[in-house]
């Protein structure tokens, strides 16, 4: 086949600007492709990574504004199977201007080693200082932090201002972009309300979730603040589940742009094949079988299909490298990138595409009479 | 002389597919007769009326032999011809080229079977556009077992054979209507083929440029050795060819001797 190479290459350089222009349209399709079915194939990771998780979040039935009673903590701690329970207050806050927010909440500090599997650094000096905060990565790299650094989070739910220094990073959060700091920090400065808008309770095995999960709202059914428990994976899922029509939607919008892109392959392909038809006829008197003019016509296809297909993939995968340095206005989604699977994917559907708009026309000129085709050339 | 192979082109021989060792089983097979069409019928349909191209027809060609078939427009000229170059199939009857039976053939051995021993030359040269003067004439070689430095030297000494060696980087947009048509005689000899099929190849060229080409063609076949079939409307080319295969509304009406010292024209012989 190597023979045929320099044919094949000539033939797709024959009109420059329709294989450019066939290519970049095959490419912005399987971009957007890529994108929308990374949607849920990353929402489908989330959760699977967390589907081992030994945590449980357990939050207020009346929902995310109102807290629960820092007391329910010990009653957490005696349940079987318990290990650790931790306060998580929501703290909100800007940094700098309206538009530099990020998540920031507080936590007890003797109970970080919690969330170990998050990649932790610093957690020593988290322990010792009652104002060290913990900062992920993603946020360090968009405001350009160090450990070290003193910062200041002006608060909007509440009316305090927290003054915070970073002693350490999160590499592998649920998020890119948040920040930890203490809640004994914060009870001090919003005059000791005593309160936690969740509980984080690690149990001593994965299996025995469900279980305890029940335990807990079992205990404090009937009373004036009621739990939801559900495991992490189930929080995260909670989370996700708002989203899942528009995965949907993403999914169904990323198959409709590859069936237009395959059908505007699939035009260019045979007006291509059918301006090369008289070539074609002659190839086939000089001895070119139908096999091998089949395989050289879909092979050029296919180039140019997989060629797009790159394009995209690598689109797609430079662009969210580039927000998920940038950008924390998607929420849980900003961690968003291309998986390895598809890409693969992306890439697969570039082929089939190749495969599928060439071998009809191609077929039927490879087929064709000979000598009907160079009278109708003629 | 010999062969195009015997001067200028090493022949590596039965694996590369081309030159002397087909060459030579051809003519062994074949004996003295080229081509052999018996009772060769070949009829179209065009939309609901049937159109009979060939009626009938049965004639020998010669091996080594250059032969112009002539007739009116609608005669059948270029049908035959499609038949011998195994492009087209009869209705019924056979064709006979060397020893092979190729109306028997399917599409597959047919391919193969041009590759080996046919070389197409046709009215418009039908030069692919996007390659050079070289690739189009090492297409054909592309069919073969032939490396790459054996091609190279195949395509020189074809492109050489008919004066454009000079020409080999040319693109067809940049050579002259009579430039082209060589090209395209270089890509019809240069796998050495036992048979060179040409239909009308001074149709599209000044008088000039067509006294060339038939030179050029009565020195391939005359140094070579290669048959030649032709199709023709030009009445000069009478004077370059061994024999003269008249046909009309189909029907071959017999054969006159053709060549330089054909004048006074030897009377046409009937067809059998």
């Amino acid at each position: 086949m190597t023979k045929f190479t320099r044919l094949l290459f000539k033939n797709l350089l024959r009109s420059k600007r329709r294989t450019v222009l066939t290519i970049l349209s095959i490419g912005v399709s399987l971009f957007i492709f890529a994108v929308l079915v990374s949607l849920p194939t990353f929402a489908n990771q989330m959760l699977a990574d967390t589907a081992s998780s030994v945590r449980i979040v357990s939050r207020t039935k009346m929902g995310f504004a109102y807290p629960l009673p820092e007391a329910y903590k010990v009653k957490l701690a005696t349940l079987p199977h318990v290990v650790a329970v931790a306060g998580l207050v929501i703290y909100g806050g800007i940094y700098h201007e309206a538009s530099d927010q990020f998540p920031s909440v507080a936590t007890d500090a003797e109970e970080i080693d919690m969330w170990s599997d998050w990649g932790l650094t610093g957690v020593d000096h988290f322990k010792q200082i009652k104002t060290a905060c913990l900062v992920a990565e993603g946020t360090m790299r968009r405001f350009n932090l160090h450990v070290g650094q003193q910062i200041q989070l002006r608060g909007t739910v509440y009316p305090f201002n927290v003054t915070l220094t970073i002693v350490g990073t999160i590499a592998k959060g649920p998020v890119p972009s948040f920040l930890i700091f203490r809640r004994d920090y914060f009870e001090e400065a919003a005059g000791r309300p005593g309160i936690a808008h969740e509980f984080w309770v690690q149990v001593d095995d994965s299996r025995v979730v469900p279980e305890v999960c029940a335990a807990i709202d079992n205990q404090f059914a009937n009373s004036s603040a009621e739990t939801r428990s559900a495991s992490e994976a189930a929080a995260v899922g909670s989370i996700l589940g708002r989203y899942r029509i528009f995965m949907t939607l993403a999914e169904c919008l990323g198959l409709v742009a590859v069936v237009a892109i395959g059908l505007v392959a699939a035009n260019t392909a045979a007006m291509s094949i059918r301006e090369r038809r008289g070539e074609i006829a002659v190839m086939r008197s000089l001895g070119f079988s139908s096999g091998v003019i089949l395989s050289l016509l879909v092979g050029e296809s296919l180039i140019i299909a997989l060629s797009g297909g790159a394009i995209g993939c690598g689109v797609a995968f430079g662009l969210f490298k580039v927000f998920a340095l940038n950008a924390d206005a998607l929420g849980p989604f900003v961690s968003l990138h291309v998986p390895p699977f598809v890409l693969a994917e992306t890439l697969g559907v570039a082929a089939l595409i190749g495969l599928v708009s060439a071998y009809v026309p191609a077929r039927a000129a490879a087929r064709r009479s000979i000598v009907e085709t160079l009278r109708l050339v003629d | 002389m010999g062969r195009l192979a015997d001067k200028n082109i090493p022949i590596t021989g039965g694996n590369s597919g081309i030159g002397l060792a087909a060459a030579q089983a051809f003519a062994s097979e074949g004996a003295r007769v080229a081509v052999k069409l018996e009772h060769v019928t070949r009829t179209y349909r065009r939309d609901a009326f049937e159109v009979r191209a060939l009626d009938d027809v049965s004639l020998t060609i010669p091996t080594r032999g250059f032969v112009a078939i002539m007739g009116p427009s609608g005669s059948g000229k270029t049908t035959l011809l499609n038949l011998v170059a195994g492009i087209d199939h009869a209705t019924s009857g056979s064709v006979v080229v060397g020893a092979e039976d190729i109306t028997t053939m399917n599409e597959r051995a047919l391919a193969a079977w041009r590759a080996r021993h046919i070389g197409l030359v046709f009215q418009f040269y039908n030069l692919l556009p996007v390659l050079t003067a070289f690739e189009n004439v090492e297409l054909p070689l592309l069919l073969t077992h032939l490396r790459k430095p054996e091609r190279k030297t195949h395509v020189a000494s074809a492109l050489q054979a008919v004066g454009l060696a000079d020409r080999m980087d040319h693109y067809p947009r940049q050579l002259s209507g009579g430039q082209e048509q060589r090209v395209a005689i270089a890509r019809a000899i240069v796998t050495d083929p036992t048979i060179l099929v040409a239909d009308e190849p001074t149709g599209d060229l000044d008088a000039k440029a067509a006294e060339d080409i038939l030179l050029l063609l009565t020195e391939l076949n005359r140094q070579f050795h290669t048959t030649i079939v032709m199709v023709t409307h030009d009445p000069r080319a009478e004077r370059f060819v061994d024999t003269v295969y008249r046909l009309d509304k189909g029907v071959f009406i017999g054969s006159e001797k053709g060549g330089m010292s054909a004048t006074p024209r030897v009377p046409l012989q009937p067809a059998e």
